[in-house]
């Protein structure tokens, strides 16, 4: 398929705001914390008073891409916006809280999985395709090649990719789960934005685990939002040629492979 | 200019078997006979305590009837309606699920809870029980019992969960990804649900009436719906029909009512009437989401005039929520399905519930009995929290 090119990351973590901030070695910069928490963003407490955190940390990724792009919300509003999102369990605060009955009845719509890419929706009037995938990185990279489909069949314009995910409200229960997931737990939101790009990209799954697990060590474990972190480090730091991600979740390893700089986006028309 | 070119003609990806559990009919034939007879699932839900909601109906399935060797498959109910509709699909394909190899069969599955009732019980003390929480839990427990080891997806939409997981699975299969999928929805009935629609006031305390002048509300119900997605090209002559096209769009109106009028499905409407190449003036049934809440029948049916245009008066419409409820991520799958059986046997199910249509719900909406009619392309539309919208184009055999 089209390769789509990555005009625009963004990224809030446990470690700080942006790429820069994330450290050289996650499990050294951890000293030996179990979660590294984002605080809640502060945007309009009016507007935003009755969302959660993790709808928060979305909303802010976009800003962050945004301001990355150097462009304001008016250039993504609109229906030839398409919004994929990716998560493991940003949803577990929220139904864990209905469940032990601390969240009133305005709050069960926050339960759904839908909650955090609709706040998102809302805050830029993103009204184009709209897909939810649940997994790990392979979902999120997925979503990415999700992505490259409906910019190569014109479905839109522009794809925003965004992962969020949290784990200081129910940290106690994924200590409980300590195989399934990496150390350090970091929260974060990222989200990239997609246009048109150079060359080909291939998505290809198998079973098995990463071979080349380069960025894990500086990421900590960020689960859906591992593969938009390491395409914005691969941006920083990368020498801007042809690249490659992996990342797994139950058992499953995915790759996206760029043919070329995946940084590289089509001239547009005037 | 936003630079927007022709849509390709998109590879036609083939229905080639259907499986599914509901609370009328734990196998397809059942299910269309119970469609057409006018079988009400709709009963007190018995299997978790209600008595302190406002509301204690559903569309409970009160036992799992299938001859399903249980062993190695969780006790997780989600996981059980799954693996039982599959093992459905798995008698009405006929050996063409088996005989795919297990790394070239994928599974996407869409859901709007996934295994929440797993964490139910596991903060009420069963901690093993944790593990099945997370939403692709239920998804990935039916690739094993189905050997499959392909990729294993999950997609939560909302109530649009189960279109969505289709237009997934086709767009493996164009891109040589896999060689079968194995793609629906399922949700259950579980107290956090029925917890969560009754203190929003959604479930009505009357029946189920879609597009009828006294609809006061919906009902939930649980199922699990899958369909077997083969490369139109590698399909057997066997079939139920074509999936022509996947369409979807956000609100961007609201956390959970959808937007007022009816923009976002209307977009995912003309998206996958875009996809399938199709005329709207070629749409000759209408599967609607219909869930019987005052403002959803009366938004959808001014977007499907909309869209449907000179046509609307002609074509039927019909919901099949008043006959088990509003089952959320399988309700999508499940309208697919009667579309491609509608074409195959020639008739449209009626809307039960529907005694008086709603003027400001201004369609040719089936009710009392069958329709005789045999639609070769149907449409079905879809809407859930967070303004996720769907529509599929659906073509008969």
């Amino acid at each position: 398929m089209r390769a789509p090119g990555i005009r625009a990351v963004g990224l809030l973590s446990g470690w700080g705001p942006g790429v820069a901030s994330l450290p050289q070695d996650a499990a050294l910069a951890a000293r030996g914390r179990a979660v590294l928490a984002v605080e809640r963003p502060a945007l309009d407490p009016d507007r935003f008073r009755r969302s959660r955190r993790e709808c928060l940390m979305g909303v802010a990724a976009v800003h962050a891409m945004l301001e990355d792009a150097g462009e304001g919300p008016e250039a993504i509003a609109g229906e030839r916006t398409a919004l994929l999102y990716a998560t493991v369990a940003a949803y577990a605060p929220s139904n864990r809280e209905f469940i032990e009955a601390r969240g009133g009845s305005v709050y069960f719509p926050y339960t759904a999985g839908a909650a955090v890419p609709a706040e998102t929706a809302i805050a830029f009037g993103l009204t184009g395709p709209y897909e939810i995938l649940v997994g790990g990185a392979p979902a999120t990279m997925r979503a990415i090649a999700r992505a490259a489909v409906l910019l190569e069949t014109g479905a839109c314009d522009r794809a925003l990719v965004l992962a969020v995910e949290v784990f200081e409200e129910c940290a106690d229960l994924f200590a409980r789960a300590p195989s399934a997931f990496g150390a350090p737990l970091v929260e974060a939101a990222a989200c990239a934005w997609l246009e048109p790009g150079e060359g080909l990209l291939t998505f290809g799954r198998r079973r098995g685990r990463p071979r080349d697990p380069a960025a894990r060590p500086r990421l900590g474990e960020m689960l859906a939002c591992e593969p938009l972190a390491m395409l914005g480090l691969g941006r920083d730091t990368g020498d801007g040629g042809p690249t490659r991600i992996e990342g797994a979740w139950r058992g499953e390893l995915a790759r996206l492979e760029w043919s070329d700089s995946p940084y590289r986006t089509r001239p547009r028309a005037a | 200019m936003s630079g927007r070119r022709p849509l390709p003609l998109p590879e036609r990806v083939a229905v080639t078997a259907a499986g599914v559990v509901t609370p009328i009919g734990q196998d397809l034939d059942t299910f269309w006979s119970g469609l057409l007879t006018g079988a009400d699932g709709i009963s007190l839900v018995e299997r978790f305590p209600v008595a302190d909601l406002r509301v204690g109906q559903g569309g409970e399935i009160k036992k799992l009837t299938r001859a399903v060797d249980w062993r190695g498959v969780p006790e997780c109910r989600a996981t059980r309606l799954l693996v039982s509709a599959a093992d459905d699909l798995c008698a009405q394909a006929g050996g063409r699920l088996l005989a795919v190899e297990p790394e070239r069969l994928g599974i996407v599955v869409g859901t709007a809870l996934g295994g929440v009732e797993e964490g139910e019980h596991a903060l009420a003390g069963a901690t093993r029980r944790l593990g099945r929480a997370l939403y692709d839990a239920p998804g990935h427990a039916l690739a094993r019992w189905l050997g499959a080891r392909g990729p294993a997806v999950t997609v939560s939409t909302a109530c649009a969960s189960g279109a969505t997981a289709l237009g997934v699975g086709a767009d493996m299969l164009r891109r040589g990804e896999v060689d079968a999928v194995v793609a629906g929805g399922y949700d259950i009935l579980c107290r956090f649900v029925m917890r969560g629609f009754d203190s929003l006031r959604s479930l009505t305390r009357e029946r189920v009436r879609p597009f009828d002048r006294r609809r006061s509300g919906l009902l939930l119900g649980e199922a699990a719906a899958l369909v077997f997605l083969e490369r139109e090209r590698d399909a057997g002559p066997q079939r139920l029909g074509t999936l022509l096209g996947c369409g979807s769009a956000s609100d961007a109106a609201h956390i959970a009512a959808p937007d007022p009028e009816g923009r976002g499905i209307e977009r995912a409407m003309r998206a996958a009437l875009a996809e399938a190449r199709v005329d709207a003036g070629d749409i000759e049934f209408v599967s609607a989401h219909g869930t019987a809440t005052p403002l959803n029948d009366r938004i959808e049916a001014a977007a499907l005039r909309r869209v449907l245009r000179a046509r609307a008066d002609a074509v039927p419409v019909n919901s099949i929520k008043g006959a088990f409820g509003h089952t959320m991520g399988a309700a999508a799958t499940l309208e697919a399905i009667v579309c491609l059986l509608a074409g195959r046997h020639g008739q449209i199910p009626a809307t039960l519930g529907l005694e008086e249509r709603d003027a400001a719900c201004d369609l040719d909406c089936v009710q009392g009995t069958p329709r005789e009619l045999r639609p070769r392309i149907s449409l079905s539309t879809s809407l859930g929290f967070g303004g996720c919208n769907a529509a599929l184009v659906i073509e008969s055999a």
